[in-house]
């Protein structure tokens, strides 16, 4: 059976109840906290690098991957900002916009050196020249475990690297909607863009749960009711093969990342994340001490 | 049950050693049975397959070979070590399993076949079953990492599975090699036509053969929305039996919807269209349309069509064939990044005159593959029903076949039957 070239592999149930960290002992609410700050420090990344957006999307997705299911990678093994860059390293090269092992090491270490995956404007002027200059031997060790990591990514995913994205299906979908002739219809387009782009952060992993179509179908629906543009009465999304208890499910999950984001940002409030093997370890200690 | 505990050591061994907090004498990894050390021996084919002559890095350790992601792949042997592979409503087998026979020294490496620049491939023979296969060998200690012409075409033959496209039965993935195990193909079109034809040149029953096959395995890479940007005679393989399917996807991408911002530096200058060679990125499925065209006067001289040295040279040779094209001719032409307004004008000659020995319906075929305009190039799929191939035996079995079951279809229906469909056509 060919799969349709529109669709991407979806995580199985088993890639889904668990995980290589888990395996490796990792709580659960760590791993969230990892794998979120870590899909923010890639789309952060990615804007450094000045990528398009589709292409920073294909790397978090590529970036989830490895992170799900009994074979998956371990947090334990690998620094969750060495996953980050190996992602964009190996979409990008596939991408018409491939980033050297240089500009990446550099973007990387320029971010950890702010301290946060989602530095504001200011945090982005404080950055100093001295604390995230890359030496030449730290460059040639880090450039080696780049592509150790891109190989090990590889291997997990089974070189199955190709994502479907739903963004410009999302424009197909709101043409045959007939929404473009509304005035607002440049805010629906960019609230469900947005509503996209949130999904990929999702610690629900919801571009691994469903196909690109689905995502694109409730990003709308969102949007729509946001925006207060009607749209038909009937139920449209079984027009692009999205049913309502799929339809309900992506929406609840979109709208939660927000609230999820509140909760970790409260959570961190004053503390990093931790980014390496070394930072889990000694936050993992911390918590059983019980500070 | 010894699989299982085998994957185990792994995950514990690095967490171990990591030290995040199990006691070491909780980690079995040291304690490994005497029986299974022997196993354990033959699963570290990085170690095996280690050759300080193409590496400066110590001795592999921590990565073992795994045989990527080819759960999918049909007529393949049975893997030692399967790889996590995400099921596309298909599930994967879980857990995988584990055992020896598909080791990469299970192939015996023979010849050396050829050398591309990142790839090396041999001969091989499957010491189980006695088959051939060709064994691609990537070098991973490049400045690139992983090549990503190897990611490309991994990654898409293995959605690829036709008969006229070279099979990938699997993928071994050690520390600093990768390892293609294709099927075993008896030569490229190219050799064939130095080979079997008279000065290059075949005779018309082969060609049209090929050309089928050909046109076969584009439409099918066309429908699964694959480019091969790539197609030389160099990149089709013939086996024994005469049947030529597709190789090297090394190029080849996959498109979605609407196509845009590829790179222009694909397709060898010969077999390369002359929208891309006017610098157009919006290009699609045409491209190979234009390479199968060239591909197929190819076969007739013996000589390629167009042997330009330059980008500027390809276009002229195309258009002193094909005519220079105008605004009038192709709307939008002085559009295209390459496109100069004193290029030479040449008036279209008929391609018989350089192609005496094709006869009046293969001339009509190939005059649509070989139009300047993409837009006007025939479609594989459509070529495929070309008159042409009218009296292709091949095409008349097929023909025949698919009426046969279309009568038998009606006549169940007639019957009131009702069967489930076997086998799929």
């Amino acid at each position: 059976m060919q799969v349709s070239p529109l669709a991407n592999p979806l995580a199985t149930v088993a890639q889904l109840e668990t995980s290589g960290s888990q395996i490796d002992g990792i709580p659960r609410h760590l791993e969230n906290s990892i794998r979120f700050a870590g899909a923010q420090l890639t789309q952060a990344a990615g804007i450094l690098l000045r990528l398009p957006q589709e292409v920073i999307a294909q790397a978090l997705v590529v970036f989830m991957r490895f992170l799900v299911g009994p074979e998956g990678g371990s947090l334990a093994e690998f620094d969750v900002q060495q996953v980050s860059a190996a992602s964009l390293y190996t979409i990008t090269k596939l991408s018409p916009y491939p980033k050297s092992p240089r500009s990446i090491i550099n973007v990387f270490a320029y971010l950890s050196t702010l301290g946060t995956p989602t530095p504001t404007p200011d945090q982005l002027q404080q950055g100093k020249a001295e604390q995230y200059y890359v030496s030449e031997g730290t460059y040639q060790s880090r450039r080696l475990v780049l592509s150790d990591t891109e190989q090990r990514i590889l291997k997990a995913l089974g070189f199955n690297v190709h994502v479907s994205l739903p963004y410009t299906l999302g424009i197909t979908y709101l043409q045959a909607l007939d929404v473009f002739s509304h005035p607002r219809a440049s805010d629906l387009a960019k609230r469900a863009t947005a509503y996209l782009n949130t999904a990929l952060l999702s610690p629900q992993m919801l571009y691994l749960t469903h196909q690109p179509g689905s995502l694109a179908t409730a990003t709308i629906y969102l949007a729509a009711k946001e925006v207060g543009i009607k749209l038909p009465e009937v139920e449209w999304w079984e027009v692009f093969d999205t049913d309502r208890e799929e339809l309900g499910f992506l929406v609840v999950g979109m709208l939660s990342v927000g609230s999820f984001a509140e909760e970790e940002r409260a959570k961190w409030q004053g503390r990093k994340v931790p980014m390496t093997v070394d930072e889990l370890e000694a936050e993992m200690k911390r918590e059983d001490s019980g500070e | 049950m010894w699989t299982a505990r085998l994957e185990l050591p792994t995950r514990k061994f690095i967490y171990g050693h990591r030290a995040i907090g199990i006691p070491p004498d909780a980690v079995p990894a040291h304690s490994t049975p005497p029986q299974l050390r022997i196993a354990n021996e033959l699963t570290s084919a990085s170690a095996i397959l280690f050759d300080p002559l193409h590496t400066n890095r110590p001795p592999p350790s921590k990565l073992r070979p795994t045989h990527a992601g080819t759960l999918s792949i049909a007529n393949r042997t049975d893997s030692s070590i399967s790889v996590r592979n995400l099921g596309g409503g298909h599930t994967a087998p879980f857990p995988p399993t584990m055992d020896n026979r598909r080791h990469p020294s299970s192939f015996q490496q023979l010849e050396k076949l050829g050398e591309g620049t990142y790839a090396t491939v041999f001969k091989g023979r499957n010491r189980q079953t006695g088959e051939l296969v060709a064994l691609k060998e990537i070098h991973l200690d490049s400045e690139e990492g992983t090549p990503s012409t190897a990611i490309r075409e991994i990654s898409l033959m293995k959605e690829l599975k036709h008969e006229n496209i070279v099979l990938l039965h699997d993928v071994i993935h050690t520390e600093n090699k990768l390892m293609l195990v294709f099927e075993y193909m008896d030569k490229d079109l190219k050799k064939y036509m130095d080979v079997r034809g008279d000065r290059g040149a075949l005779d018309p029953p082969t060609i049209k053969s090929f050309m089928y096959h050909l046109l076969r395995g584009i439409a099918f890479c066309h429908e699964n929305r694959v480019l091969h940007r790539d197609l030389k005679p160099q990149n089709l393989l013939i086996n024994t039996r005469g049947v030529l399917k597709l190789a090297d996807f090394g190029l080849a991408r996959a498109f979605g919807i609407p196509v845009n911002t590829f790179s222009n530096e694909v397709v060898t200058l010969w077999y390369r269209a002359p929208d891309v060679l006017l610098g157009s990125r919006t290009y699609s499925t045409s491209i190979d349309i234009w390479s199968a065209g060239c591909i197929m006067a190819e076969m007739y001289t013996g000589r390629p069509l167009f042997p330009g040295t330059t980008n500027e040279d390809q276009l002229q040779k195309i258009f002193r064939l094909m005519g220079t094209p105008s605004e009038r001719s192709w709307p939008g032409i002085s559009q295209f990044p390459e496109y100069k307004a004193n290029f030479p004008v040449y008036a279209t000659q008929d391609l018989r005159l350089i192609l005496p020995q094709i006869d009046q319906v293969g001339l009509s075929l190939l005059n649509s593959m070989l139009q300047l305009r993409p837009e006007m190039r025939i479609s594989a799929a459509t070529a495929l029903n070309h008159p042409w191939f009218n009296d292709l035996p091949q095409r008349q079995q097929q023909h025949a076949q698919a009426m046969a079951a279309a009568q038998a279809q009606a006549q169940q229906a007639q019957m009131g039957g009702y069967q489930v469909p076997q086998g799929a056509y």
